[in-house]
């Protein structure tokens, strides 16, 4: 699959949704030159899963992952796609960037068409606090039930509290100065 | 056996999930007496901490529970927000895997070097080929290992990992350690490969290829093995595909799955690198925990193949781009921009995406995926109607790493950190001593 | 024989019993660990398991049926040592000759796995359950084909017009090899093949050793036991080896080695004995040893169906063809 096929049909299907799309070549190999593309683009958050379903109907999909941080305003994420594995050197890499707003940090779930996605998206909701509609399960992977923070949110100052706590906690347990009490 | 569950391949748009049969893991439990049996977060199956929680009548599996993060360390957190630069990061970052201790730093490095435009000179490129090979090696005979341990079959785990050290000595003999190799940095490599280490690599090749028949055979001609692994723990191509599996435990399903093959990177198109599938070995794909020793075993040859084409044809030149780390360090701080790294661990897919801002020395969004992330979900297909004798032998069929996969949570006093390092290594040398006596 | 001979030789036995049994539980651990490429514990290592495990505490879950949990290692290891009694040690007829005979093995030997099991439903965990309920399943499949052997050479021996065909001692004095034809050799090597078999079985070492199963229940029926009652049971364990090892051995190969060197008096009875131990060695490495060396674990169903149909046909088959063999023979 050609990276140029995708981004049409990227274009195609989503038509004003897709924004600032961008082909990265990426030189590889030593006595075989080869330049893999990989694809970046913008999308807003409704058009996510329509994005992904369009890539799911071009080939064999896969999710990487989805990456995200906090940019303030609003929280970025990014969807780290790959369409068409099984051919040598026929998987093309697609990034689809989206924006959340922390007043409403909701994204629709792609789980629904590609259900490898939900560990991930789990993931997301516990460290960035951002919400999945139609996820089938949202209890944490990683984190404890009962952490009251996101820690990769940059304004919650309750993480470094947290983290802070925990250190003085244990330097109680070393027998120095027990700063707890 | 399985009620599959319905779907419809020719439509695209796939409908919300509520409409869908398609919640992987949420197995019902129906008539009879039901109990709950946990496995771990410490169980002798298990190598490392997380928790499985069946619900079991009489033998039989009728739903899994699981439960990560005992082993989170907040890697990522500390490599974002804690003002460690970059190098520091890569220390980090090759201490996310015990195992795979060369394929995070991999990915790593060519992530920050997209972000930051850095060139690798091809024989750098080379020498990261072939160390991450030789881990793949050691990996999978590990793992080889481990599985007959799951099985009962002890004597299979001591002769897998007795000769499981000679690939480790050879790795020792490259890069000083046996794991935690510390080769890639960027834009190069910080060891070279000497020609007089040459013949001791190709001669450890030749003593891998020609145990190569000899493993295969015990495992896989091995009756009792056979009466274990076959039709057990079986992962559909269909779920491989939609769990978006990866690794040995999406190939072993008949889907030619490779990141080397599929979008390769560094000097990788070089070797030609073909997804190895059951097929390979005149099988017709299952899906099942034998299908997977299948695939390690013949990845064991094919990682042979490549290091052997990688020393043929190794290039002359340069080992690093930037021989000095302060000014790799300033050429670091005023990079901007982002970058993908991936890399094909002995366990799958290694994905790690970057973005550096000028004049910051920590990167703004570091995110770290492990193969056994994406292969989490394709244990709900697999413990599906399984027995509980199976249990570990699925547990272990994807090779889980779970430290790989957890990293976030207890940020610790770096200064107290050091402290019990410290106090282990001591520990640790002190032994040597007192052996060597 | 009076009481207090048979008491005295009872304390012999039992305490020669426990010995030899961790002896042999050392050598099985040695000559495993040779096979697998390792150096492998002393041969002290059963008596320093056991001596540890009897000074450390002993936890009771709070979950667990206290009584039925505490009272079942003692009932293994009394089960154990007594059959140990009913079973002619070389050249000496069994010390409780006459009090029983076969049939009592037989349930002696599986008393200990019944308390394992009640043992395992009463620790109150699940893993217990999970193994109390394999240890049954076990049970149920291994012991037919156990008492099939034991009734076709008693039924045999009657048939020659010995008595009592069902005491282990006539057994042991009278062994079967010469009297039958070829027809009846075949029988009796399929009905040793399944006794060799089912050894491992009654013994729970792999691949049947599916109720403790370490990798898979954590150790099963004997997750919660520790201190002086898994020692208990340990004990229980090294002397059930010595008993399905003597089981075979009188069976099957009962000759002493004392008439051909022509040795007689208290002399002949030292070499045979000695002899008897070396065979009992032989039996336990050939068995147990080897074959949970070079095996996996089976599962519990495999296990099941392959001793309900292969283990039940080989001892049936085994019957028949001694049964052939009389009418041949006449």
């Amino acid at each position: 699959m050609k990276a140029e096929q995708v981004l049409n049909a990227l274009k195609t299907a989503l038509g004003e949704n897709f924004r600032n799309p961008e082909l990265r070549p990426r030189p590889v190999g030593v006595a075989k030159k080869w330049t893999v593309e990989e694809i970046w683009a913008e999308v807003p958050r409704e058009a996510i899963p329509q994005a992904v379903a369009t890539l799911k109907s071009l080939g064999p999909l896969h999710i990487s992952i989805i990456s995200g941080h906090d940019a303030g305003e609003h929280i970025e994420l990014l969807y780290h796609l790959a369409v068409g594995f099984g051919t040598e050197g026929g998987e093309v890499m697609v990034t689809l960037r989206t924006h959340v707003p922390k007043n409403d940090p909701t994204v629709p779930s792609i789980c629904g068409i590609l259900p490898g996605a939900e560990t991930t998206e789990r993931e997301k909701i516990e460290f960035l606090g951002v919400d999945f509609v139609g996820i089938p399960r949202r209890d944490h992977v990683f984190l404890p039930d009962d952490l009251p923070v996101h820690p990769w949110r940059r304004d919650e100052p309750e993480v470094e509290k947290f983290l802070h706590r925990m250190v003085e906690w244990e330097k109680g347990h070393e027998g120095k100065e027990s700063a707890g009490s | 056996m399985k009620e599959k569950r319905a779907q419809d391949p020719n439509d695209p748009v796939l409908p919300a999930v509520e409409e869908r049969e398609l919640v992987y893991g949420g197995l019902e439990a129906g008539l009879g007496e039901v109990f709950e049996v946990p496995i771990g977060p410490i169980h002798p199956a298990l190598k490392e901490p997380i928790r499985l929680t069946f619900k079991v009548r009489g033998e039989r599996i009728v739903g899994v529970q699981v439960r990560t993060g005992f082993a989170h360390r907040g890697i990522e957190f500390m490599g974002m927000r804690q003002g460690r630069n970059l190098i520091q990061i890569l220390y980090l970052s090759e201490r996310i895997c015990g195992i795979c201790s060369i394929s995070h730093p991999i990915a790593f490095t060519q992530a920050v070097e997209r972000a930051a435009g850095i060139e690798v000179p091809p024989r750098a490129q080379y020498i990261r080929v072939i160390i991450s090979e030789l881990e793949r090696i050691h990996s999978h005979l590990l793992w080889a290992g481990v599985a007959a341990h799951e099985l009962g079959f002890d004597t299979l785990l001591h002769l897998t990992w007795r000769v499981r050290e000679k690939v480790l000595d050879i790795l020792e003999e490259l890069t000083g350690n046996r794991i935690n190799y510390a080769i890639p940095i960027f834009g190069g490599v910080r060891r070279d490969i000497t020609p007089d280490q040459y013949p001791k690599v190709r001669e450890a090749l030749r003593y891998y290829r020609g145990l190569l028949n000899e493993l295969l055979d015990a495992f896989l001609r091995d009756p009792t093995v056979e009466a274990r692994t076959r039709g057990v723990g079986i992962l559909e191509p269909k779920e491989a595909e939609e769990l978006c599996a990866v690794g040995p435990t999406a190939r072993a399903s008949g889907l030619r799955k490779d990141v080397r093959q599929d979008r390769p990177y560094l000097a990788y198109p070089d070797f030609e690198v073909k997804a190895i599938t059951p097929e390979d070995y005149g099988l017709t794909p299952m899906g099942d925990v034998y299908d997977k020793i299948v695939v390690r075993l013949l990845e064991v040859g094919q990682s042979i193949e490549i290091i052997e084409k990688a020393l043929d044809n190794m290039p002359d030149g340069e080992i690093t781009s930037f021989p000095k780390i302060p000014a790799l360090l300033a050429h670091l701080k005023k990079a901007e921009g982002e970058g993908l790294g991936w890399h094909e661990a002995p366990r799958g897919e290694v994905i790690h995406y970057v973005r550096l801002v000028s004049g910051e020395e920590s990167p703004l969004v570091w995110k770290v995926k492990a193969p056994t992330y994406s292969n989490l979900m394709s244990w709900y297909p697999m413990f599906e109607d399984q027995e509980v004798a199976d249990i570990p032998i699925i547990a272990a069929c994807i090779d889980p790493c779970i430290c790989c996969m957890d990293r976030v949570y207890l940020v610790r006093d770096g200064k107290e950190e050091i402290l019990t390092k410290e106090e282990l290594l001591r520990l640790s040398w002190e032994k040597t001593r007192r052996m060597a006596r | 024989m009076s009481g207090w001979a048979i008491f005295g030789q009872a304390v012999l036995a039992v305490v020669g019993g426990g010995i030899v049994g961790l002896v042999f539980r050392g050598l099985d651990r040695k000559i495993a660990a040779r096979m697998q490429a390792r150096i492998g514990p002393p041969l002290r290592q059963p008596f320093l398991d056991l001596g540890k495990l009897l000074v450390k505490e002993t936890v009771i879950p709070k979950t667990a049926v206290a009584w039925v949990f505490s009272a079942m290692p003692f009932l293994a290891v009394l089960a154990s040592f007594t059959a140990l009694l009913y079973l002619p040690l070389g050249p000496f007829r069994p010390i409780l000759e006459g009090y029983g005979d076969a049939i009592v093995v037989l349930y002696l030997l599986a008393v200990p796995a019944l308390a394992m099991a009640l043992g395992g439903f009463a620790s109150g965990s699940p893993l217990g359950v999970v193994g109390a309920q394999r240890e049954l399943v076990m049970l149920m499949s291994y012991e037919f084909p156990l008492a099939v052997v034991l009734v076709a050479v008693a039924w045999r021996l009657s048939a020659q017009g010995i008595a009592p065909a069902f005491s282990l001692g006539t057994i042991a004095q009278n062994p079967l090899w010469p009297w039958v034809g070829p027809l009846g050799v075949i029988g009796l090597v399929v009905l040793l093949v399944t006794m060799l078999v089912v050894t491992p079985a009654e013994l729970a070492k792999i691949p049947f050793d599916i109720p403790e199963a370490e990798t898979e229940i954590a150790g099963g029926l004997m997750v919660e036991y520790s201190g002086t009652y898994l020692a208990l049971f340990y004990l229980a364990d090294v002397v059930r080896t010595l008993v399905m090892a003597g089981l075979v051995v009188a069976i099957f190969i009962p000759y002493g080695i004392a008439g051909v060197l022509g040795l007689s008096g208290a002399a002949a009875a030292a070499v045979d004995f000695l002899f008897w131990l070396f065979k009992l060695f032989v039996v336990m490495v050939v068995a147990v040893t080897t074959v949970r060396v070079g095996m996996a674990r089976l599962k519990v169903d495999q296990v099941a169906r392959g001793f309900w149909l292969w283990g039940t046909a080989a001892s049936l088959a085994g019957l028949l063809l001694l049964a052939l063999d009389k009418v041949v023979m006449g």
